[in-house]
């Protein structure tokens, strides 16, 4: 549970306000992160970062205000300060023309069961020893250079109301790698990635092994350039999770459906959406993601189908599209979910995938996807790291840079296979405070009818 | 400067002494005294959004052996240990070291900024804020309007600066950002939209004097709402090759993704290639790289009022104005100090000198990286945007974007706008809905052949460029007239 000086403090906050008759959400948050840069081969910058961020939200019937506050909260004036600030805003605010949700945290929660003290206290050095060892290895084949990334924290999240006295508390750690490799003169560059909540998810054995795999093709073959139009794509973690978030972002989100914005707005569940080999879901019991155990209105989070067997099943509902729209809240004033991407029945290993493809295009990556039309699912994305030409089942070149503008329904029904093993890929966003999120995904997905729109010149 | 803000320059004045005496070759402190933001939504008339913020701490960076070092924390009777970690992460970050990073020569600065503001919008009452944006939201309303939306967001940002050169300055940064937006659902039942942002010429106040201004935010409601009702009995646009005509609310995306970004030095370098990508651009480009037609004049630009002017940038260097691409030349890149030396041995001359004032952090808690600050394209010579159409045989005017994807070196994208006006001989003829447009960058802007007179120049801010890792959004501005392309591959084929 929380360190008690400040959860004294907020508690007594909260039961404060509970006396003077106000209805307040209390949110607390705590990150130490970290992280270096690698460029040119060498690590660019080592940073050090511990926040502390407070949060209210103040009900005042139809109306509501919020404040927060990034600074070294150790005072209680501080948070009574924060709390009249909040209350103010509420009271000035325009009424709604529904009643909003007031949180009330279900039942108190105490889980650590993510976190990995090892990773926390994980350092710059040791991180840069790592880096260092791949660097060193790799770079004397050829003209290489790396940069990347490397950040690894810890997150405390602590909620409590004025609606019980119950607490919902999470700490965790996480962590992402990422590597990246170009070729100074022909310009193609390669990633490594790797991602997780302890330290032992992260080697320089595994990631030197994945560079080695993939430079032959490089460096033997020159870049490709596909034809236009439609193609068998093998898409990677990376793609397929920037699919996956997509596809529930613009299409099972309960706001966008109810105001008919997303690409499922004429379906309704129990339709047909996609091949029978996808399955999507929320599931916080999943152990390839970062399991969070409750909503930021105290709700328990319990495992929520989207989509069975291409099927639609469900919608996601926060509390103010909930209220608004009469529906029950879903467990997801979260801003994101713990997504999986269900496992098929494809031999696990890109090696067994690529044998099952063909003749594909292999697209692990998509940078800067995109939706130029979100009411057909229409999505928009160029291949980047580690994208090759399969032909006969073997890799056979390196692709040049391919764009992608299709739609989520034409992709997702058209799979050819889904692999059987799935892997954690981390999709933490760092803009603002550190909300580690992993989604699980299939080590690869195989889909026809692909279309391709763009090739470029270069890699 | 207040009791507070005095007590921690001196201990900051103290920690730089010791890092310098500990054998820093540079060291700088940023004191973040106030960062208030609010942030207010109005959704069908539903106040959505109601938040206050404040951020309040100090970052600090040190370089020493080569290496930057970082660190940050809210509590300010810690600075002591905040310049030990950071000292302690540039001493790690030396253990692999490449190109020497390195500050250069400087010379000291001293001064203040403050942003030109006439209403300070932290000093209006929530509710006069509140009822103005309910206004604009009943102004929104109509039959065919399904979904209306209305934002105003504010920062305010006492920041204070200081180096191991002696440089000591502050700057008081104000902010206003103001959006309306209608949606509905087409005849095929599918969303479209049509939006405003507050923009202006670059002059005035920035204050929230600027948003209550009609002709530059609320008198733009009737234009959204008789296009969005045009939009909802549009066809789709059809894909071929046409020329495009590049409205500003659409042309400062375009010059933000494929010149702004594609123009940072620490992409050029390969410091950002995990996340945000590189660049097409090589070091030894700079001053020979044909970017575009000669009718294209981009600077690095200072403009009265926009959110891309900052007096001083977060190396304390006092912001100038240059040009990046002079007839269609590449001539300079956007840069901080720290890049510059790496940049010149990679080119194997000098192409780059002074520092492009460009260094910015978002937060007190993010280092300061290479930052746009305002891309702008200097006006030409073609005249209104009916002079552009008058002379346009087959082209579309579009305007707003919906949707935006680069390549990782920025050198193709793909752009989703909200609305498109066919021309054809000279005229506007109907209205297109789900225009897109894709290409190359360097072939677009080669195709650049009209270029708006000062009349069509708008200064257009972009609240939410992201970039960075830890990951930061900034604030920037654009100023731009309008632009028109020859032969652009547009539409989507079904």
């Amino acid at each position: 549970m929380l360190e008690s000086r400040i959860r004294d403090l907020l508690c007594t906050a909260r039961d404060e306000a509970r006396k003077q008759g106000i209805n307040a959400e209390f949110s607390f948050h705590r990150e130490h992160s970290s992280l270096i840069r690698l460029g040119n081969s060498a690590i660019a910058l080592s940073t050090h970062e511990d926040l502390t961020r407070l949060d209210i939200t103040v009900f005042d019937g139809r109306k509501t205000g919020d404040y927060g506050l990034t600074s070294d909260i150790t005072t209680l004036e501080q948070l009574r300060d924060a709390l009249k600030k909040a209350s103010d805003n509420a009271q000035a605010a325009l009424p709604k023309d529904y009643e909003p949700i007031f949180g009330a945290v279900e039942k108190t929660i105490d889980d650590s069961g993510g976190f990995d003290p090892g990773l926390e206290s994980l350092s710059s050095e040791a991180k840069g020893d790592l880096c260092a060892r791949v660097v060193k290895t790799i770079k004397p084949k050829g003209n290489y250079d790396f940069s990347g990334s490397w950040s690894s924290g810890s997150t405390e999240m602590y909620l409590t109301t004025t609606a019980s006295k119950n607490e919902a508390y999470r700490k965790l750690t996480d962590g992402r790698l990422v590597l990246v490799l170009k070729e100074q003169d022909k310009k193609w560059e390669l990633s490594v990635e790797q991602g997780g909540k302890s330290a032992r998810d992260f080697s320089a054995d595994a990631a030197i092994a994945e560079f080695e795999a993939m430079l032959p093709v490089y460096e033997k073959n020159p870049g490709y350039r596909t034809a236009l139009g439609s193609q068998r794509v093998m898409f990677g973690a990376q793609s397929i999770s920037q699919l996956l978030t997509l596809a529930i972002w613009s299409g099972f989100g309960g706001r966008g459906w109810e105001e008919k914005r997303g690409f499922t707005s004429g379906n309704k569940p129990g339709d047909k959406l996609f091949s029978d080999t996808v399955t999507i879901l929320d599931d916080p019991t999943n152990h390839n993601v970062y399991r969070m155990p409750f909503d930021f209105k105290g709700i328990v989070r319990k495992t929520f189908p989207l989509v069975e067997q291409g099927v639609f099943k469900a919608l996601l509902y926060d509390s103010a599209t909930a209220a608004k729209y009469g529906r029950k809240p879903t467990g997801h004033d979260i801003g994101s979910g713990d997504f999986v991407f269900a496992a098929g029945t494809g031999n696990p290993g890109i090696a067994a995938g690529r044998k099952l493809a063909g003749d594909a295009l292999f697209i692990p990556h998509l940078h800067y996807i995109h939706l130029p039309d979100p009411a057909r699912g229409m999505f928009t994305g160029s291949s980047r790291f580690n994208a090759r030409r399969i032909s006969g089942g073997e890799f056979t070149a390196p692709m040049v840079s391919t764009r992608i503008t299709d739609t989520i329904p034409n992709v997702l029904s058209h799979v050819v296979a889904v692999a059987a093993k799935s892997v954690l890929f981390d999709v933490s966003a760092t803009y603002g405070r550190r909300a580690p999120e992993a989604v699980s995904v299939p080590e690869y997905l195989i889909c026809d009818n692909v279309r391709i729109n763009d090739v470029a010149d270069g890699f | 400067m207040s009791i507070t803000v005095q007590k921690v320059a001196r201990a900051v004045k103290a920690e730089i002494a010791r890092m310098t005496q500990a054998g820093c070759s540079f060291a700088d402190a940023r004191l973040y005294d106030e960062d208030s933001s609010e942030y207010l939504m109005l959704q069908d008339g539903n106040l959505e959004a109601n938040t206050a913020r404040l951020e309040r701490g100090i970052g600090v960076r040190v370089l020493k052996a080569g290496a930057w070092g970082f660190a940050a924390t809210a509590n300010l009777a810690g600075i002591p240990g905040c310049f030990d970690r950071a000292l302690a992460n540039s001493l790690a970050a030396a253990r692999l070291l490449g190109f020497p990073r390195d500050m250069g020569k400087g010379k000291a600065s001293k001064g203040s900024y403050r942003s030109p503001v006439g209403k300070d919008p932290f000093e209006v009452p929530l509710k006069d804020k509140l009822e103005f944006l309910k206004r604009a939201d009943a102004s929104l309303a109509a039959p065919h309007v399904a979904h209306r939306f209305v934002t105003a967001n504010f920062q305010r940002r006492k920041v204070f600066y200081w180096n191991t050169e002696g440089t000591e300055v502050d700057r008081w940064q104000l902010n206003t950002f103001g959006n309306m937006m209608v949606m509905a659902p087409d005849k095929e039942g599918r969303n479209q939209r049509r939006s405003h942002e507050l923009c202006g010429d670059g002059c005035g106040t920035r204050g929230f004097e600027w948003l209550t201004d009609p002709t530059c935010f609320s008198a733009n409601a009737e234009r959204v709402k008789s296009e969005l009702a045009e939009l909802l009995a549009a066809p789709s646009l059809p894909a071929r090759r046409r020329d495009v005509i590049l409205l500003t609310g659409m042309g400062f995306l375009q010059v933000h993704e494929t010149i702004g970004h594609a123009l940072e030095l620490d992409r050029i370098l390969g410091y950002e290639l995990s996340f945000a990508g590189g660049s097409h651009v090589r070091p030894e480009m700079i001053g020979r790289l044909k970017y575009g037609s000669e009718k294209l004049n981009a600077r690095a630009g200072i403009v009265e009022n926009s959110p891309g002017t900052f007096g001083f940038d977060d190396e304390g260097t006092p912001q100038r104005d240059y040009l990046l691409i002079d007839k269609g030349i590449l001539v300079n890149v956007l840069s901080s100090r720290t890049d510059l030396a790496e940049a010149n041995a990679k080119a194997g001359r000098t192409v780059v000198t002074d520092s492009g004032t460009a260094a910015r952090s978002c937060a007190f808690y993010r280092p300061p990286i290479d930052r746009m600050t305002n891309i702008d394209i200097d006006p030409g010579s073609d005249g209104t945007l009916e002079d552009i159409v008058k002379t346009t045989e087959d082209g579309i005017i579009v305007d707003a974007p919906v949707s935006w994807s680069i390549g990782s070196n920025r050198e193709h994208f793909h752009f989703g706008c909200e609305i498109a006006w066919e021309v054809i001989g000279g005229k506007r003829t109907k209205v297109f809905k789900n225009p897109t447009y894709h290409g190359h960058t360097l072939e677009f802007w080669g195709a650049l052949d009209k270029v708006g007179s000062k009349e069509t120049w708008c200064l257009r801010q972009v609240p939410n460029c992201g970039k960075g890792e830890p990951n930061q959004i900034m604030e920037l501005g654009h100023g731009l007239p309008v632009m028109r392309f020859k032969n652009v591959e547009t539409g989507e084929k079904e």
